[in-house]
């Protein structure tokens, strides 16, 4: 059981500075031996599934309740508890667990516990449980008592600058006769603050100027001046982003649609201005949920609603898209599991199903639409979008009448609903066929019209048409975008609507001057009353509910929501500055980036299983200021980064006294280190290359695309394809919200840091930018740029000795990278090609287009090791070139082989820069030998090896790896004249071996100094 | 779920231990000795099985035409069957399989001429005739035989194997999926690992590539000797160890050995990936193609440590087979058959396979209509999740039996119908790890990867 034995520190910091040490340890006895004893042997029959003999063992309440044969545990008198005397087998009819007696060893343990007095601290977890939520007791919850007005302490020790927060935090320190230590050195915390407001570090004469400033405000100066940087909002925007599961993709979804959102990047620079702008957070959340019912047409803020509609698309199943919007919403901004009581009532918290459904009817009756979101005009969108709007309103008129035509079939289906399955169960739909969707809209129709199928069927035709004329009848197609009625139509017109979709998104995506769009949630006109889901099953529904805020928080006689779909009163609710959770949660998350861990430990859920705040004053303190301040993040940030707390040192010894009381550092005794976050690491090694581009805002580009050297946050989020490294260094997963990132430390994360190109690339970057000085002035710059410190003199030592080769390298006849891979177009009278571009992108092992291939642009042109795939049409031929390095004879040899038997085939020529085509051939379904015997060349002389699609682009990959040999040059031939062989040289860019200097930045741009901040 | 009384996760010890939260990535990966990466973790109780390989065929293999004879429909051939269920598209008649089935073994199972090598070894396998998936639909079924769930978001099997046992080798990634040629169907969700932390996710390596550096991401430096790492992480070593001595953060020592642990993985990986190594008479055994190589390669890592391999047939679907059945499944299994009978007959040679699960399926089966194009006939099979067939066989499988049935038309499983819930709950009940136990906090919840189904089938249990 080795799950069970990790060791346990005692959690004794938590209770009263008086608490028992015997308490402690019966708990950790009873956490470590007893629980994981009863859950093997004893709760599978006396727990919540079966209580035989009507005795549960699965919390002290029910074993102090006992069974049919009464108590079963004596406190402290082994010899009197029942238990006991079960599982010594000791009376023939009462033996216990039936099967197998416990060991020995494991009755003594149960013997010792009873004899401790039974320590269980299994209450908190397990509420009693009833059929229906308990609101009244829910609300003695910490987090839904309303935000106090704590006075700070009345004492502040050294070093606390008077700093009213230290008061909170020092005081409680006292209590556990612990101090708070030393403030960290300038240089320590001026890194520290940069990389928290910035997620980049100072510069190094930032460093020296904080240093060297002796004013008293000299730290504050340092705060203002980086919460005025543009790149806060930047570094800020992704803790926000994290939340909201940003992805630039919508994940899977069906081919016939365009799988890039278009209104993800004006979301993402929403909120990086936003912050920037210091906007009041109430508003903040206000525009992200109804920005849509506060702001003006075409307003900039209606990109803040992609908060809302950024979510997988979940096939398309309604209900899980709704889900997911509750869940954002009520875990982002409330720290509540809402998304819990979909099936059932919370069996936690104060939350019931039925909290759960009337929040769903909010986002039931609500519709995505595609709308701009700046003043820009564009003709050309305009008259996409137009046509795309005639065929859609023809395609639901064309609909309505088929439904219409069919009414009489579809009531008759009333009557054999199992035969129409529910969302999710996905059918290829004809044209001639009832659509399940249809008849379960008549069925939800007719139950609400309280009448029968048979009923209708018997009126006349004037009455059906007007009963069915209104736009909540089941005929109606709504007006919408194709995203919500997809369902209404046969799978070719759903198809086709899809297609003419992605003719207007891959404008927006695609053309730089389009303008900006977002997608935004608006009212239907007839918002539905939605009904309960049995154990969360559309089809089985039940009770109905209005549409209104959640009954823990608005009271035992909520108020219905009358406005429309009652979004606008959901986010009012929720920035009300009554609201107990929205300033707690938020100052929380805050805390938490600033500090690596928040004052709650699990940011969004404060619910009955979230371990109560470390400083629930300190909390409230804060809550209350920040909503006093009306909702200021950078004051908020201030109160916090000035404080003695924020400014202490995170050295320590393990010899200490607080670290053996609490080496979790609850109570803040020191700073946490902060290991940097992928983006961090990979914008600070772009920055010690002052490679960096700090452009602000725009579309987002390939992570590892050549030439990306902007920041990791305009990196593509592309959920359904993020690249392993971003996994591998726990970026957030863009599928769900991550309240904090995961932080494991695993050899992958080493690997790159070893072997991936871009590494070695900042590696040759950063000794470029150095350039030429002394050896040990290099060493000095390179620990400037890299640390923004001067190198000790025995890091100076050892960098040295690195760059001394240990014994003098053989000297291997160099041979310098002589290929190139790039597309063009073959000139057949030239007899070369017209022009040769090369590939924009390595992915590790083909050149070709973009991260994903086909690209837009380039199509399936792409070179590997051992052959490729032409463009898609004559004009992107491939073509891998050889440069001569030196004057000489050389020969080639090769063979190219297109195996598929479909398509056309292809055509391969190779041409010399001066003397043009010297082999052709046009090849489909075989095998060709290419081979140039004896060729004088000058160096720098160019040899293309071209393949193009010949006139059709079907099949037509290939494989070609050709040899070039030197058979006789200026130098010596013989054995070892250098050859190439395209398949072994075969790299990608930066891949000359690195020097012993750049060996040693690499090597410094690795360690744990850059990595971890003090 | 057992509400009253959660089972303690991991990560409430660690959060009632006072290892906060933020550290979990550290404490949770970390086994005591090393303080790195993902050690071995014991099981619930004891395992029958230590590690699991399993074929994918995606796209959904026809079960009537494979472990699930069908004699009846010959009766209708050309004929509607009395009852037609609803699947994605229009199917028409019977269409009895054009495949001959043959006793094998002492079990007597009937296997077809599709799987005829597997078919001798039999007796090793168990064949659930029973398995019921949720919708006739590839995507949500993909998600829900790897992640239990059809449409959330959840950890495939393989990564809540990494969660509930770590690996045994921690120079090879744990979980490691397999795929020539490209991606199937939903890609990295099939291996994603949700909730769970990164590193537990599966390693997707291209299985049509022969070079090491081409199978796993950053294996090998195109720009530093092995000799010249070394001494870069000796350097490495010096200065992250003058930096750890005033500090306390033991992530610091972690990332240290990282780089040791990285250095070594390099030279393992390469060695387990190289199929070159085996002997003539082993790579002959498993054929030369591509799924003779992987499968090999995954025994290679089975033999190393490695937890979960999964090789899937191949890009996209390619057991789909919509139209002409007859042919494409022929081809298909002809690529297949072999390398699985190797592999059976290698493991059991090695005394592998009394631990070793292997587990044969697709996200669902085919149905025993013919699918039909307007009225004409496309000579192939839709999709059918209301009945199909899922083998198991080696480490605590109970050899050649037969668990459930369908109709005797093969449409809908009848007898036993075993959920994906249950199989799962199964696989890691032999794996040592009780699925109600198995749970993760998130969002509130303890999620499992059974929600709160499954039962383990204990007819199959050896």
């Amino acid at each position: 059981m080795k799950r069970w034995s990790i060791h346990l520190v005692p959690t004794a910091l938590f209770l009263s500075a008086t608490a028992q040490a015997a308490e402690v340890n019966g708990i950790v006895f009873f956490e470590s031996k007893i629980r994981p004893l009863l859950i093997e042997r004893c709760v599978e029959c006396h727990g919540e599934k079966k209580h035989k003999g009507d005795l549960r063992l699965d919390s002290r309440a029910a074993w102090q309740k006992g069974g049919e044969s009464g108590a079963v545990i004596t406190p402290g008198d082994p010899e009197a508890s029942l238990l006991i005397k079960a599982v010594r087998y000791a009376d023939k009819d009462l033996q216990m667990p039936p099967k197998r007696q416990l060991a020995p060893e494991e009755i003594a343990t149960l013997e010792q516990w009873v004899k401790m007095g039974a320590p269980d601290p299994r209450d908190a977890n397990a509420p009693a449980p009833s059929k229906s939520v308990d609101f009244v007791e829910g609300r003695k919850q910490w987090a839904f008592q309303p935000v106090g007005h704590p006075q700070p302490p009345n004492f502040a020790p050294e070093p606390s600058n008077g700093h009213e927060l230290d008061r909170f935090v020092f005081a409680r320190l006292r209590e556990a006769r612990l101090q708070a230590s030393a403030p960290a050195d300038r240089r320590t915390l001026i890194r520290r603050v940069t990389f928290d407001l910035l997620g980049l570090p100072p510069t190094a004469e930032e460093v020296d100027a904080f240093v060297r400033d002796k004013t008293p405000d000299a730290f504050a100066k340092v705060v203002d001046r980086l919460l005025g940087s543009p790149h806060y909002g930047e570094h800020w925007a992704r803790h926000w982003l994290d939340v909201a599961r940003y992805s630039d993709t919508k994940g899977y979804v069906y081919a016939r649609e365009e799988k890039q959102f278009v209104h993800a990047w004006p979301y993402r620079d929403w909120v990086v201005r936003a912050l920037n702008d210091d906007m009041p957070y109430d508003r903040f959340l206000l525009l992200q949920l109804a920005a849509d019912q506060v702001e003006p047409a075409a307003s900039p803020h209606l990109a803040a609603m992609g908060f809302l509609t950024l979510g997988r698309r979940f096939l398309g199943v309604t209900h899980d898209i709704i889900d997911d919007r509750i869940d954002v919403v009520l875990r982002t901004t409330q720290a509540l599991t809402v998304a819990c009581a979909r099936c059932h009532d919370h069996k936690f918290d104060p939350i019931s199903t039925r909290d759960y459904y009337a929040l769903y009817g909010v986002f039931q009756s609500c519709a995505e639409a595609l709308v701009p979101c700046s003043a820009a005009k564009n003709e050309e969108l305009t008259a996409l979008l137009n046509k795309n709007r005639e065929l859609i309103t023809k395609r639901r008129e064309e609909q309505m009448a088929r439904t219409h035509s069919r009414m009489s079939d579809y009531l008759d289906a009333q009557s054999a609903l199992e035969k129409y399955p529910k969302e999710g169960f996905d059918q290829i739909l004809e044209a001639n066929d009832l659509n399940p969707f249809i008849v379960h809209h008549f069925t939800s129709w007719l139950k609400k019209g309280g009448i029968t199928a048979g009923e209708v069927k018997a009126m006349s035709p004037s009455d059906l048409d007007r009963l069915f004329a209104g736009i909540d009848s089941p005929v109606h197609v709504p007006d919408e975008h194709i995203a919500n009625i997809e369902m209404y139509f046969p799978t070719n017109i759903t198809t086709e609507l899809w297609k003419a979709q992605g003719e207007v998104d891959r404008y927006l995506l695609q053309t730089a001057s389009a303008p900006a769009y977002a997608t935004v949630l608006q009212d239907r006109p007839l918002p539905t009353t939605p009904r309960v889901f049995k154990r969360g099953n559309p089809l089985t529904k039940g009770e109905e509910v209005p549409r209104r805020f959640l009954q823990v928080l608005a009271g035992d006689q909520p108020q219905p929501f009358v406005n429309g779909s009652g979004r606008l009163e959901l986010a009012q609710a929720i920035i009300a500055p009554g609201n107990p959770l929205t300033a707690r949660v938020m100052v929380n998350r805050v805390w938490m980036q600033h500090f690596g861990r928040g004052l709650i430990t699990t940011p969004s859920d404060f619910g009955k299983r979230a371990e109560p705040p470390s400083h629930p004053e300190l909390l409230d303190w804060l809550a209350r200021r920040f909503m006093d301040e009306g909702w200021s993040l950078k004051s908020l940030h201030r109160r916090i980064l000035l404080s003695a707390t924020y400014q202490q040192s995170s050295l320590a010894s393990a010899a200490t006294k607080a670290q053996e009381l609490d080496p979790d550092n609850r109570l803040l005794w020191r700073m946490n280190t902060h290991r940097l976050s992928f983006e961090e690491m990979r914008d600070a090694w772009l920055a010690a290359t002052e490679e960096l581009d700090l452009h602000v805002g725009g579309k987002p580009a390939e992570l590892f695309a050549s030439g990306n050297v902007r920041r990791t946050l305009y990196a593509r989020v592309d959920r359904e394809h993020l690249p392993t490294v971003m996994r591998t260094f726990d970026f957030a997963n863009p599928d769900l919200t991550i309240p904090q990132r995961n932080d494991t430390i695993v050899p992958q994360q080493a690997l790159f840091g070893l072997n991936h190109p871009f590494l070695a690339a900042r590696a040759k970057a950063v000794m470029r930018r150095i350039g030429d000085t002394d050896d040990a002035g290099r060493v000095r710059r390179l620990y400037e740029l890299l640390f923004q410190r001067k190198p000790t003199s025995a890091e100076m030592d050892a960098a040295l000795a690195f760059v001394q080769p240990e014994s003098p390298a053989p000297a291997k006849r160099e041979k310098p990278n002589a290929w190139q891979y790039g597309y063009g177009e073959w000139d057949e009278v030239a007899g070369r090609m017209k022009s040769f571009t090369a590939l924009p992108l390595f992915n590790g092992t083909a050149w070709q287009g973009g991260e994903e291939w086909p690209d837009k642009k380039l199509g399936w042109a792409q070179l590997t090791a051992r052959g490729g795939h032409p463009g898609n049409d004559q004009s992107h031929a491939v073509a891998r070139r050889w440069v001569a390095p030196q004057d000489g004879s050389y020969a080639i040899a090769s063979t190219l082989i297109h195996e598929p038997a479909a398509g056309d085939g292809i055509r391969a020529f190779i041409s010399h820069s001066g003397r043009g085509l010297l082999r052709s051939t046009t090849l489909h379904h075989s095998t060709a030998a290419l081979n140039v015997e004896a060729m004088p060349l000058s160096a720098g002389d160019t040899l293309d090896f071209v393949v193009d699609i010949r006139d059709g682009l079907n099949s037509d990959q290939f494989v070609w790896s050709p040899k070039i040999f030197i058979v006789a040059s200026g130098g010596s031939g013989g054995d070892d004249a250098p050859s190439w062989d395209a398949q072994k040289d075969f790299a990608g860019p930066n891949s000359a071996p690195l020097s012993l200097w750049q060996q040693l930045a690499q090597t410094l741009m690795l360690t744990n100094e850059f990595v971890f901040v003090d | 779920m057992n509400s009253a009384m959660p089972p303690l996760t991991r990560r409430d010890f660690l959060r009632r231990s006072g290892i906060g939260f933020g550290m979990l990535g550290l404490a949770g990966l970390c086994g005591p000795q090393t303080a790195n990466a993902i050690t071995t973790r014991g099981p619930h109780f004891a395992p029958k099985a230590k590690r699991v390989i399993h074929f994918f065929l995606n796209g959904g293999p026809s079960h009537v035409d494979t472990f699930d004879p069908k004699p009846a429909l010959l009766k209708y051939a050309g004929k509607p069957l009395p009852q037609t269920l609803l699947t994605e598209r229009k199917t028409g008649a019977a269409f009895p399989s054009p495949f001959k089935f043959e006793r094998s073994g002492q079990s007597g199972i009937e296997v077809s001429e599709l799987f005829a090598k597997t078919a001798q070894h039999i007796d090793d396998i168990a064949v659930i005739r029973s398995m019921q998936a949720q919708v006739p639909n590839h995507e949500p079924s993909l998600m829900l035989m790897n992640c239990g769930d059809s449409i959330q978001t959840r950890p495939s099997l393989g990564s809540w194997l990494m969660y509930g046992l770590g690996t045994e080798n921690q120079n090879l990634p744990g979980f490691v999926a397999m795929c020539p040629g490209g991606s199937p169907i939903k890609g990295a969700e099939n291996w994603q690992s949700a909730f769970l932390p990164g590193a537990y996710q599966g390693t997707y390596v291209d299985s049509q590539h022969t070079t090491v550096d081409r199978l796993i991401e950053n294996i090998r430096s195109s720009h530093a000797a092995p000799e010249a790492q070394r001494r870069q992480l000796d350097l490495l070593r010096t200065l992250n160890q003058a930096h750890r001595r005033e500090r306390l953060d033991p992530r610091l020592d972690a990332r240290i050995e990282s780089f040791e642990l990285a250095f070594r993985m390099q030279t393992e990986a390469a060695d387990a990936f190289d199929v070159s190594r085996e002997p003539q008479h082993v790579r002959d055994l498993y054929g030369s193609g591509v799924h003779g190589r992987q499968t090999l390669i995954a025994r290679r890592l089975l033999e190393r440590g490695v937890r979960f391999v999964q090789l899937w047939h191949g890009a996209g679907q390619p057991w789909d087979n919509h139209e002409k059945i007859e042919e494409n499944h022929r081809k298909l299994s002809a690529e297949l058959d072999q390398p699985i009978a190797a592999l059976l007959g290698d493991l059991k040679s090695r005394g592998m396979l009394e631990d070793t699960l292997v587990i044969w399926g697709g996200e669902f089966g085919r149905t025993p209509t013919v699918e039909m194009s307007g009225s004409t006939s496309k000579l192939g099979r839709d999709h059918n999740h209301y009945g199909f067939s899922v083998w198991m066989a080696g480490g605590g499988i109970k050899g050649g039996t037969i668990h459930g049935s369908t109709d005797e038309f093969g449409f809908a499983a009848v007898e036993n119908p075993v959920s994906v819930h249950d199989l799962h709950a199964t696989i890691l009940h032999l794996m040592g790890l009780d699925h109600e136990r198995l749970t993760y906090r998130y969002s509130g919840r303890d999620f499992r990867l059974t929600d709160v189904e499954g039962n383990v089938v204990k007819e199959i249990l050896a």
